[in-house]
């Protein structure tokens, strides 16, 4: 990942090439746009939120490169060259939901699912990185997503749930972010 | 209401199943559709600027640089907008109490950190904030009202200058012989109580998409609103103010809309002769005389709405929770619909967090005397309450702090047999953002009350499970008129619920375990809290608080099974996170013995829905929401068995419907479908589109008891070291009747009881004695995360009423019961008295006196 050197004028764009879901996108952005505006506005996909945009509550956040990364403080520009999964990347082309997707379904996990991208990225990123947490290991894994709905006991229960299902798939949890 | 089978499930039974949510199968895939998701196209971005100041007069304002910056379309000045709408008037009008009435936005003086001065559009939100920047406003500021002492406080600064220095009300209210019962008892006990200021932060901020119809000048509002249809009256009669010469000769010429209004009228009159009759009119005396300006601000709204034949159309859709702070009409939603009417163009304001701190809605900064009169034997004998609260700088509307005033009115002796009660209440006002309702908006009568009983209880010396199991009013008792008013069921016991909750305490244990936590430097206590809340109350509930004030309160529904076989059910509800399409489709399934595919639910749009005042709000979605879609679906699928048993050549009473199968009991083999029912129906009516059954009701309500009631017992685990909480077990024994969805219940009750953890341990909005605030982050102001939220263990009881729908309202109750188990926890742990609800860890060494305060 690059910063851009040049600075622009008010209104100008910058080019970058960025891979969201997939696929590679050339996109002219404004460098001072940050990377949660690019993806809702330039993209369109309005599947990431935005709660605090101070990067606390954690609703817009993504899988950057693979690690999940707030996209309210990162600038677009700084994508270029990234590889961006969101929310709308995770299920299989046939439709079918993620494993993780799938459980916090079974779970009945969320309630109002403003937080719920936030929380389905840094759920993905907690089991690929330790497929089998235990409880306290899952709940300090979540605790940089703010759920204001559910008091958490159905979150955990849903990564619990995705442990077993992704434990009884041969595909594991990945892949996520397969070209649409 | 004939031909009703005594029947509430098919064969199918989704009721009272862990159905999977409907909601789900488009949030987790990214395809919720949230207010700030519609983006349309051309839409001009709107920031206000806010003032920084707490209180201060404005001597000047220049928008000129701001308004020539490329890239914005017009700059509005609060001049602007405020000559081209009314004045927000007060609606609920209570003895004793005045309600300033305020604009839009702020043009003379601003009264909180964050009152809109002036407002930008732009083409991007980016643009619209460079604006505000080179907007140059002169203030003179004022000396700020910062906390309930200064409030209270002759010779201050005032907010409002016909109010008696800042205090707005002073409402009082007696029942029973509350001189001879505190003269009579062995003794009195007095405490005041303090709980700090709150706010019911959703993850979603407020947001407003207009949208104007280039031809017609019609706004279509998308809009995060708990109550479309109330805001689609507000901004209808706060917009149009074209002066009441003008407005009144537009009525007059328009015969469609004066024949309309007549008929509406009177309808109005028919429908509600009894409860206009029994209205009260002190408060309108009250407010009278502190203002008369009310009734002009009230006509100039009544002849905007009688002048316009073209109300905006205001669609919520899914809407990222709200915790009551979404059901009031903000001062931006009628600026923006007076700016968006203005230019001509759509517009849209998306509230930043930073916003939603200022003024998205707070709640609970109120402060109680308390005493109790009580015989020697712990007998609960009488209740004298002087609370205040802190109403914050401008009243929310339409359901301003005074409401929580009249909600104690009724609440406050709880569950427990007091033979006396008197409150005395003020309402002040200070320079911070508007206090709204906060999920159980009157919930500090709780916690009040119950930690009371444990100071007396200690002072008696029994214990604090005695002291309820003495007072708490027995079913025996019931049905009784309550102290307040109100109706008490039999049916919804607390007592049940308390000696439920205390049977899955095991009391030896928890000598041990408070034995083991003092041998590892840590303390350990149990608190107890008891309630019961009209959810959504008997059918006097609302008119003990205030007569006639039912009025407004029926729900209605509408259903109807289109030509092509498709049932469409129509509710007024806004949900915001309570599964409401679940719940409903669960409901409608099984009346009409189909799948839950096949119910279509509508909401959220007003040209399809029918009025509610209220909307989603008062724990109103699960009693009255679910049971109208019951009773219309009943009525409908009456309809439709009709015309089946013609088709079958059977009689009526014989058809079972059972997975969309119309047939004949013990014939499935030989049946019909709803789309062939409406397909007959259809081609004899000759027509191809359009609904072929339809039905419309007003609901008034649920039977007999309308309470639901619960115990909470929290264990808390104190370190002295480092004053960290842990909450080893946390069990509610709650009661909300028969249950519709369990998945969905339990989390309700657990996401109200975390919102209670957060606002004993983490969660405080902290204004100086400047009314600087100081919480304007999530650095500052902390929601707990999945660390600090427990297991909650649930207990549910399940009691069947006497009513037509049993279902009771469950969405406030965890909250309500949570502060005062939680803070009785941590007095047993410490052996101190706990005055005050809000104990992050500094306090909690302090009161173990660890360090000093």
């Amino acid at each position: 990942m690059s910063l851009p050197s040049a600075t622009t004028p008010a209104g100008e764009t910058l080019a970058i090439n960025v891979t969201v879901n997939g696929t590679l996108l050339s996109l002219n952005v404004e460098p001072r746009h940050s990377l949660a505006d690019v993806i809702r506005e330039d993209i369109s996909l309005t599947g990431t939120h935005l709660g605090c945009e101070h990067g606390v509550c954690g609703a817009c956040t993504i899988l950057l490169d693979g690690e999940p990364s707030r996209a309210c403080l990162m600038l677009g520009v700084q994508a270029d060259g990234a590889d961006v999964v969101t929310i709308e990347g995770l299920a299989n082309n046939d439709g079918t939901m993620h494993p993780v997707q799938q459980a916090m379904y079974e779970a009945m996990s969320f309630q109002c699912a403003f937080c719920t991208p936030g929380f389905l990225m840094s759920t993905i990123a907690l089991l690929r990185d330790n497929p089998s947490p235990s409880e306290v290991e899952i709940r300090e894994g979540l605790s940089g997503n703010l759920c204001r709905c559910t008091g958490y006991q159905s979150i955990v229960d849903g990564v619990e749930t995705a442990i077993r299902l992704i434990a009884s798939n041969s595909a594991g949890i990945d892949p996520v972010g397969e070209p649409t | 209401m004939t031909d009703i089978p005594d029947r509430q499930t098919s064969g199918l039974g989704f009721v009272g199943q862990r159905v999977k949510r409907v909601e789900d199968e488009r949030f987790l895939i990214g395809e919720g559709q949230f207010v700030a998701d519609l983006n349309p196209k051309g839409v001009l971005h709107a920031a206000f600027l806010r003032s920084p100041f707490a209180h201060a007069t404005l001597n000047s304002i220049d928008v000129s640089t701001a308004a020539a910056l490329p890239g914005v379309a017009r700059v509005f000045t609060a001049a602007e907008l405020n000559a081209v709408t009314n004045s927000f008037p007060p609606l609920f009008m209570i003895e004793g109490l005045y309600t300033p009435l305020y604009k839009c936005m702020s043009e003379d003086k601003v009264r909180h950190i964050g009152d809109p001065v002036a407002l930008v559009l732009a083409e991007s939100r980016y643009i619209a904030e460079d604006a505000l920047e080179l907007i140059e406003v002169e203030y003179h500021e004022l000396q700020a009202t910062g906390t309930i002492d200064q409030a209270l406080a002759p010779g201050r600064e005032q907010l409002w200058d016909r109010a008696d220095g800042n205090i707005l009300g002073d409402i009082s209210a007696d029942f029973g012989d509350v001189a001879t019962i505190f003269a009579d008892a062995d003794r009195v006990i007095t405490r005041t109580f303090n709980c700090p200021r709150q706010t019911n932060q959703p993850m979603e901020t407020r947001g407003s998409v207009v949208i104007v119809d280039p031809a017609t000048g019609h706004l279509e509002i998308h809009n995060t609103s708990q109550a479309p249809h109330f805001l689609k009256w507000a901004v209808a009669g706060l917009l149009v103010n074209d002066g009441a010469f003008r407005n009144l000769s537009r009525f007059a010429r328009n015969k469609d809309r004066r024949k309309a209004f007549s008929a509406a009228a009177k309808a109005f009159v028919s429908t509600n002769k009894q409860k206009l009759l029994e209205q009260d009119p002190a408060g309108q005396k009250s407010q009278m005389k502190k203002d008369m300006s009310f009734l002009r601000a009230q006509a100039r709204m009544a002849m905007g709405l009688l002048a316009s034949n073209d109300y905006p159309t205001v669609k919520a859709g899914d809407i990222g929770g709200a915790f009551g702070s979404k059901g009031s009409v903000s001062r931006e939603d009628i600026a923006l619909a007076a700016a968006a009417r203005q230019l001509g163009t759509s517009v849209q304001w998306i509230e930043d967090r930073v916003e939603n701190l200022l003024d998205g809605g707070q709640a609970r900064e109120e402060r109680f005397t308390v005493s109790l009169a009580v015989d020697n034997d712990g007998t609960l004998k009488g209740m004298k309450v002087d609370a205040v609260l802190d109403g914050g700088a401008y009243a929310s509307f339409p359901v301003s702090a005074a409401v929580t005033v009249l909600l104690w009115k009724l609440y406050m002796p709880g569950p427990y047999d007091f033979k006396a009660f008197e409150l005395n209440a003020k309402i002040v006002a200070t320079n911070k953002g508007k206090v709204v309702p906060y999920r159980g908006p009157w919930a500090n009568e709780t916690w009040m009350r119950e930690r009371m009983l444990d100071v007396v209880a200690k002072e008696l010396d029994i214990s604090a499970a005695d002291i309820r199991l003495k007072n708490v009013i027995r079913e025996e008792n019931m049905p009784a008129a309550f102290l307040t008013g109100p109706t008490l069921d039999e049916t919804m016991s607390v007592a049940k619920t308390l000696d439920r909750a205390l049977e899955m305490v095991d009391f030896d244990q928890l000598e041990q375990d408070k034995a083991a936590a003092e041998a590892r430097g840590h303390r350990l206590g149990l608190g107890i809290s008891s309630y019961h809340e009209a959810a959504p109350g008997p059918p006097n509930f609302f008119s003990s608080a205030q007569p006639g004030s039912d009025m407004f309160l029926h729900e209605d529904g509408r259903a109807e099974i289109q030509a092509d076989g498709r049932i469409v059910m129509y509710t007024s509800q806004s949900p915001h996170g309570q599964s409401h399409q679940t719940t409903y489709k669960q409901v409608a399934a099984d009346e009409f013995g189909v799948a839950m595919e096949d119910i279509e639910i509508v909401w959220g749009d007003t040209d399809r829905t029918q009025f509610s005042f209220l909307g989603t709000g008062a724990s109103r979605g699960g009693p009255l929401g679910a049971g109208v879609m019951r009773m219309t679906a009943r009525e409908l699928r009456n309809q439709v068995v009709k015309v089946a048993a013609d088709m079958l050549e059977a009689a009526k009473e014989d058809i079972e419907i059972v997975n969309g199968n119309i047939h004949v009991v013990g014939v499935p083999t030989r049946g019909t479908t709803y789309a062939d029912v409406a397909a007959k129906v259809a081609s004899d009516q000759a027509v191809s589109t359009g609904p072929v059954f339809k039905e419309e009701m007003k609901y008034e309500g649920v039977g007999n008891g309308g309470w639901s009631v619960a115990t909470h017992i929290a264990w808390v685990d104190i370190d002295l070291e480092t004053g960290q909480v842990e909450i080893p077990r946390y069990l509610v024994v709650e009661d909300c009747g028969p249950i519709i969805n369990p998945g969905i219940v339990d989390g309700q009750v657990r996401g109200g009881v975390a919102q209670g953890i957060g606002a004993v341990f983490y969660e405080r909005h902290h204004y100086d004695d400047n009314a600087n605030l100081l919480s304007t982050t999530y650095m500052d102001y902390l929601i707990p995360t999945a660390m600090e939220i427990p297991k909650i263990e649930i207990e549910h009881m399940e009691t069947l009423t006497k009513g037509e729908n049993d279902a009771r309202g469950v969405g406030e109750g965890g909250m309500i019961g949570a502060p005062a188990a939680l803070t009785n926890a941590v007095s047993d742990a410490l052996g101190v008295d706990v005055l005050e609800q809000h104990l992050p860890p500094y306090r909690l060494l302090e009161l173990a006196g660890i360090i000093s305060s």
